[in-house]
């Protein structure tokens, strides 16, 4: 090995949501990193520092860097939420839910939703009539911003990480090898480094000094405009979102406990510009970590919030890099199985996005041009094997299970063409018996959860 | 070859590396079984039965015979209205034990995927990515026994420690070597433990470590490793004897 010195000093940039999880997880867990966060407010295209909503997957990233449901939910006083409501996207059909569990139950090795094609959808009862129960779902965070990325900050400065508030000028690049040495401030200090991680948004300040690469998703998803505003909080407030199709792309309402947030995402090219509202240019980077640099969260990948990836995809990224922490050498070897996981994930991500538009059903000019876009190749297989006979294919670093996909597909009335025969190895009845076998089991734990829900000072969503 | 089981009745399958192969030793109650895994551009057949004869233990019960394979899969498993399940759709040396896993994948996969009256393009085109993935995969995990070696002392070993392997294989090996890092799948019959049993056990020894490895104390590691040993050992003493085990629990009916 040339190099097997090993990585000391990390500089990120970036002072959201995004900038502070990874400075926190890296001390947490590497504590030998001395870790400088050069600081400054996120940008209002920065969607993982600002999108409140998040999956369940955020409750995990919490528990490894030592982050409890006390901190994160009752002090930083987040809601819960166990969903969201599809509303408008499919004309002639019911509005459907797509919630983190799995729907129906399945029977000897037989697929529900297969059951569900020959049993409910003939007679007209949705999918999501066989939703998970609450106490079932998984929950994912409504996030009260600045509340929480204030804990975020404090926690890593408890740690031992470092705060130099200042904006980034340039990254002086070494003439040798062309890594990053410094760090420019604006204000003409140096912050020198051996890694450094860029979490500044979009415009990647740091990682864009090293190489443009930005692979841009536009013809497959077509919105790029992007505006929040709030009303008053719900005095009851729903565990799940809603989000509404509009003429040009959709808007969503989430009641978190402190206000209710809304903010409305479309297509330019279909409704011009609104007032306020914020460019966001939906693609990824297509080598996330060149050298001695890496970008994360929006600086990496940038997509529309439709399902609240934004911050589970930042939160991926930084568990990867504390896991996949290579040497000073930055062996190329080591950050191509990186760069290969994370453009896995955000490709499926984009493929379950983009399967939202071109399975909806709507009469609009956007809508008519958004369901005849040609799909990336992985999602045109995926609805292709789909529509035969409701069989999904398995890919690696798939971020949602096979009952999202489902709620989404079967909701928006895609259905396969054949049911599966293996189907005729249960009978209707069978499969009724397993149903209220499951509804028996929600009924003894649902009371518990409800319990621990409020113990945690919610107003009870449920 | 079969022989006589007279040694030890092992729980596990030897695999004991030979001048230009390998040969297997596996202890059945009423026997127990040889082979030599050989390439015919190394050593002769003769040479190659007479190598056998020599060094299995117990008394043979038949002559060695030879089987000649062609190492390798088809590129399309399913084709028209004629799926191939097992050995038809290819072949891999019995090193892993693979044979058998590899004619369940198909058949789980052609139960998923089976057709009705029409056989469908995309069912089928998955079955091959499905069948193929696991061929590749098995491949690449052969291929490192021969390749990590340590071997000189045969033409045979020369060849596969300095051969060409694939791509993909490289990877895994170079990445295995920085830091101990296992290339990430989900699905596959060879998850991280294999991998690493097989790097480890050859010598491939990472030059680095996963920096969150220096975070638990050592004094600490060293603790609860020891507790760990103390544990397997004691449970492992209560243990009956492997041949006490199966002949209170599955003995075999004398043979005729």
């Amino acid at each position: 090995m040339n190099e097997t010195r090993l990585i000391k000093r990390v500089a990120i940039a970036g002072g959201g949501i995004t900038a502070w999880s990874a400075a926190a997880a890296l001390k947490r867990r590497i504590p030998s990193l001395e870790i400088v966060v050069v600081s400054s407010p996120p940008l209002v295209d920065a969607l993982a520092d600002r999108i409140g909503n998040t999956l369940p997957s955020i409750g995990e990233f919490h528990s490894d860097i030592g982050l409890s449901d006390e901190d994160t939910i009752v002090r930083a006083r987040s809601g819960l939420r166990n969903g969201t409501a599809f509303r408008g996207w499919a004309d002639g059909l019911p509005n459907y839910v797509h919630a983190y569990g799995s729907y129906g139950a399945a029977v000897s090795g037989v697929a529900f939703h297969q059951l569900w094609l020959r049993d409910h959808q003939p007679r007209g009862r949705p999918f999501d009539s066989f939703r998970p129960a609450d106490a079932e779902t998984g929950f994912g965070l409504r996030l009260t911003i600045d509340l929480y990325q204030q804990l975020l900050r404090d926690y890593s400065l408890h740690l031992g990480v470092a705060e130099r508030p200042g904006e980034v000028a340039d990254a002086i690049l070494r003439g040798a090898d062309g890594f990053v040495e410094a760090l420019l401030l604006t204000d003409g200090q140096r912050i020198e480094a051996d890694l450094f991680i860029d979490g500044t948004g979009p415009r990647a300040s740091v990682r864009s000094r090293l190489a443009e690469d930005f692979e841009d998703w536009a013809r497959w998803l077509l919105c790029d405009r992007v505006t929040f505003d709030a009303a008053p909080p719900d005095a009851n407030p729903t565990a799940l979102d809603d989000v509404m199709a509009t003429a040009t792309g959709w808007e969503w309402r989430s009641p978190s406990p402190t206000e209710t947030l809304t903010g409305r995402v479309y297509s330019s090219a279909h409704d011009g510009d609104a007032e306020g509202a914020i460019a966001i240019r939906q693609g990824r980077l297509s080598a996330p970590w060149v050298r001695n640099c890496v970008a994360i969260g929006d600086a990496a990948v940038a997509v529309e919030p439709l399902e609240w990836t934004n911050l589970h995809l930042a939160h991926s990224q930084i568990d990867r890099l504390v896991a996949m922490m290579p040497d000073a050498g930055f062996a190329p070897v080591e950050l191509a199985e990186y760069n290969r996981q994370c453009n896995a994930e955000a490709d499926r991500i984009r493929d379950f996005l983009c399967m939202h538009y071109v399975t909806a059903r709507r009469m609009e000019p956007f809508w008519r041009d958004a369901t005849s876009i040609e799909p990336p190749p992985s999602l045109a297989h995926t609805l292709t094997l789909f529509a035969e006979r409701g069989r999904l294919p398995y890919y690696e670093e798939e971020t949602f299970a096979r009952d999202s996909w489902l709620a989404v597909l079967l909701g928006q009335g895609f259905l396969p063409e054949r049911i599966d025969p293996l189907v005729d190895s249960v009978t209707p009845e069978q499969a009724e018996s397993a149903l209220s076998a499951r509804h028996q089991r929600v009924a003894e734990i649902q009371p518990s959860y409800r319990g621990t829900f409020l113990q945690m000072g919610q107003s009870a969503p449920l | 070859m079969p022989c006589r089981t007279e040694t030890a009745l092992t729980p596990y399958t030897s695999a004991i590396a030979m001048r230009s192969g390998w040969r297997w030793r596996i202890p059945l109650q009423h026997r127990t079984g040889n082979g030599y895994v050989y390439s015919s551009a190394f050593i002769g057949d003769d040479e190659a039965r007479a190598a056998l004869v020599n060094a299995v233990e117990g008394e043979e019960i038949a002559e060695p015979r030879v089987l000649k394979f062609r190492a390798g899969r088809r590129t399309r498993s399913w084709v028209r209205n004629c799926v191939a399940v097992g050995l038809s759709s290819g072949f891999l040396e019995p090193l892993e034990s693979t044979s058998i896993y590899l004619i369940q994948a198909a058949i789980s996969g052609l139960v998923e995927l089976f057709p009705e009256r029409k056989i469908s393009p995309v069912d089928r085109d998955e079955f091959n990515r499905l069948i193929d993935m696991e061929y590749d995969r098995i491949r690449d995990f052969l291929i490192l026994h021969y390749h990590a070696t340590e071997r000189s002392d045969s033409p045979f070993w020369d060849y596969v420690r300095t051969m060409t392997v694939p791509d993909t294989l490289k990877e895994k090996i170079e990445l295995f070597r920085r830091r101990g890092r296992v290339v990430k799948y989900r699905e596959g019959v060879f998850l991280d433990a294999s991998w690493v049993a097989v790097y480890m056990g050859q010598r491939i020894i990472p030059e680095g470590h996963d920096m969150r490895a220096d975070l638990p104390p050592l004094d600490a590691l060293a603790r609860s490793a020891e507790a760990l040993r103390a544990d397997i050992a004691a449970k492992a003493a209560q243990m009956p004897d492997h041949r006490a085990h199966i002949e209170a629990y599955c003995p075999m009916a004398e043979a005729a």
